[in-house]
């Protein structure tokens, strides 16, 4: 009962964040300096088109009421029309979400299967009060290389030199799954650098803390193998941090994934952004940020549900955090 | 108090290079950034260690240039940033109430943008330039730390020293500055490094997609987008800012986690 409690509650906030989200973005586009139909339109419109687009908008109505409509439609799945393609900007963005979410889950999946056992096994084998380093030095290497210069460098190197994985020529999936994959991998490689870094160090530092835990000395003095420790004392008592982080990492690869597709040329959701800024197509824009912050708030969501089932008692507590 | 540790002092040495290299392009060391100074396109050698761009221009003044942009927007960013969440987390975590359910609910609206999506908005908004670029990295590292500023304050609001101040008679200015203010300082410190370090990704990215600094000013960012239309026959006019804007923001990181060693020992590492 106290639980269903703090879930609604979290889930009304999250509402509340999404509502606050989209004010700043109407506020943002629609406020524009020089005014919304002048930037939209540029400044050969006539007075027609003037006219479809104040209709259309609403914008001889209070802003507040514009901004009811702008929500109304936008809940309706009606995000506008393309100011460039004059095709709904809604369509354009489901066909394109598919490459997204599929270099998103590629570069989730390659942080979490190189980074936990990575951080597992750094711990483990870990001196007392150590952390070499060279050991830091890498792993803060791996947090501080942006990915427009990695990508850069990547498609370089897989350009200049034949190395068997073909840059910026995408294939469908559904036309060829292998080829697909083929194309997709570097572009994951390049956007889970940061991500599995940071989940490393993450798990690192949370196996680090298990491990002193009298549990797990009681554990090698029943004489348990080290594999039947890790999996079975330390894995789960560490997972919740690492967990946790994974929303932060989902907010980071929305980001990476917008300048990753840009620079391989995927025709994905993040490089239809970026050529909409370059046009001054607002339209895509304002969808484009509300799908992102909307993800991640979604995300988080699911994440602290996640975590309240691995570990039941950070539901409850983390219910009184303000 | 105990000296920062020889990695961090290293970063620390990192970071001084930088900065004499951007002061020494203000001097003029290293040549006029615009004077084209020999053939196109030429791998390092002597006269242009860095090599030339597409017009002739040696790489190794404009590279300079580019680090001082960088640095400079980065750093009047994060001042800006320490300022207003300095400001705001003190008093929403003295007050606390609706005031500090009030900054809450604004820093978890920003919070929800991934940084580079939050930078690309401004810049639609404002038109790509240095000053969308600058309010990009503003924005996009004020909630962390505002979160953390916060918090820091809570704990030490409850502080004895606190309370005896409150009733000896401060004023509420002088309790947050002379007695609040001086404990989170070292939060304040930690933060605003590794927002710093935001910032260059920040700015280096939007520069890259073409909507932070402008051409023909160079920034780090400018610099390797210019550079990867010519990257197949000139590596080396991405290699040299890309290197470099990498050591800048390894090095800030590397003193930003020596800096937190030191002033919070036991606070969990934060991310970026």
């Amino acid at each position: 009962m106290r639980l269903l409690m703090w879930w609604s509650g979290r889930a009304l906030s999250s509402a509340a964040t999404l509502l606050g989200v989209s004010v700043l973005i109407f506020a943002a586009v629609r406020l524009m300096p020089g005014g919304f139909a002048e930037t939209v339109l540029g400044p050969f419109a006539t007075a027609e088109q003037k006219a479809e687009l104040a209709t259309r908008y609403g914008l001889d109505q209070p802003v507040f009421m514009q901004y009811g409509h702008w929500l109304g439609t936008v809940a309706g799945g009606d995000f506008g029309i393309s100011m460039i393609s004059r095709q709904p900007v809604g369509a354009e963005l489901l066909a394109r979400l598919p490459v997204t979410a599929e270099l998103s889950l590629l570069a989730v999946a390659v942080s979490v299967l190189a980074g936990v056992p990575l951080g597992v096994l750094t711990a483990v084998r870990a001196r007392p009060g150590g952390g070499g380093a060279a050991g830091r030095l890498l792993s803060g290497l791996g947090v501080s290389v942006p990915e427009f210069v990695l990508g850069s460098l990547v498609v370089f190197v897989f350009s200049r030199y034949a190395l068997g994985l073909e840059v910026g020529a995408w294939v469908p999936l559904t036309q060829d799954p292998a080829r697909n994959l083929a194309t997709m991998v570097l572009p994951a490689a390049v956007l889970s650098v940061f991500a599995v870094s940071v989940t490393a160090r993450t798990t690192r530092d949370a196996v680090m803390g298990v491990l002193v835990e009298p549990y797990v000395t009681a554990a090698v003095g029943r004489g348990e193998s080290p594999w039947f420790i890790v999996r079975h004392h330390i894995l789960r008592n560490a997972a919740a941090p690492v967990v946790t982080l994974l929303g932060t990492i989902t907010a980071y690869l929305l980001g990476g994934a917008l300048i990753v597709e840009h620079v391989f040329n995927l025709p994905g959701v993040g490089s239809y952004i970026v050529q909409a800024v370059g046009r001054r197509d607002y339209a895509v824009v304002q969808a484009g940020v509300l799908l992102a912050a909307g993800v991640f708030i979604v995300m988080n969501v699911v994440i602290d549900l996640l975590v309240g089932v691995l570990d039941p008692r950070l539901g409850v507590t983390a219910g009184r955090r303000s | 108090m105990k000296r920062l540790d020889r990695l961090s002092l290293g970063g620390l040495a990192c970071l001084l290079v930088l900065v004499v290299f951007a002061l020494g392009s203000l001097a003029g060391a290293g040549g006029d950034p615009d004077a084209i100074v020999g053939p196109r396109l030429r791998p390092p050698g002597p006269g242009w260690w860095l090599g030339t761009d597409n017009l002739g221009r040696s790489m190794l003044p404009r590279v300079m240039e580019g680090v001082g942009t960088t640095l400079l927007l980065s750093s009047i960013a994060v001042l800006v940033t320490a300022a207003v969440s300095a400001t705001f987390g003190i008093i929403a975590g003295y007050r606390g109430g609706y005031l500090n359910e009030l900054v809450m609910r604004l820093v978890e609206v920003l919070y929800s943008f991934p940084a580079i999506v939050l930078a690309i908005l401004v810049a639609a908004v404002l038109g790509p330039g240095q000053v969308a670029a600058l309010a990009s990295i503003v924005l996009a590292t004020i909630p962390l730390m505002t979160r953390l500023v916060r918090a820091a304050a809570v704990a030490v609001s409850q502080r004895d020293y606190v309370t005896s101040a409150v009733i000896s008679g401060a004023r509420l200015p002088r309790v947050l500055g002379r007695h609040v203010l001086p404990n989170v300082a070292g939060t304040i410190a930690v933060q605003g490094t590794y927002a710093l370090s935001v910032g260059i990704a920040v700015e280096g990215g939007l520069s890259f997609l073409g909507f932070g600094v402008q051409p023909p000013q160079a920034s780090l960012g400018v610099l390797i987008q210019r550079g990867g239309t010519y990257m197949i026959a000139a590596p080396w006019l991405i290699l040299g800012p890309g290197v470099v804007l990498v050591v800048a923001i390894l090095a800030i990181n590397v003193v930003g986690d020596g800096l937190r060693d030191q002033l919070e020992p036991r606070e969990t590492r934060s991310l970026t």
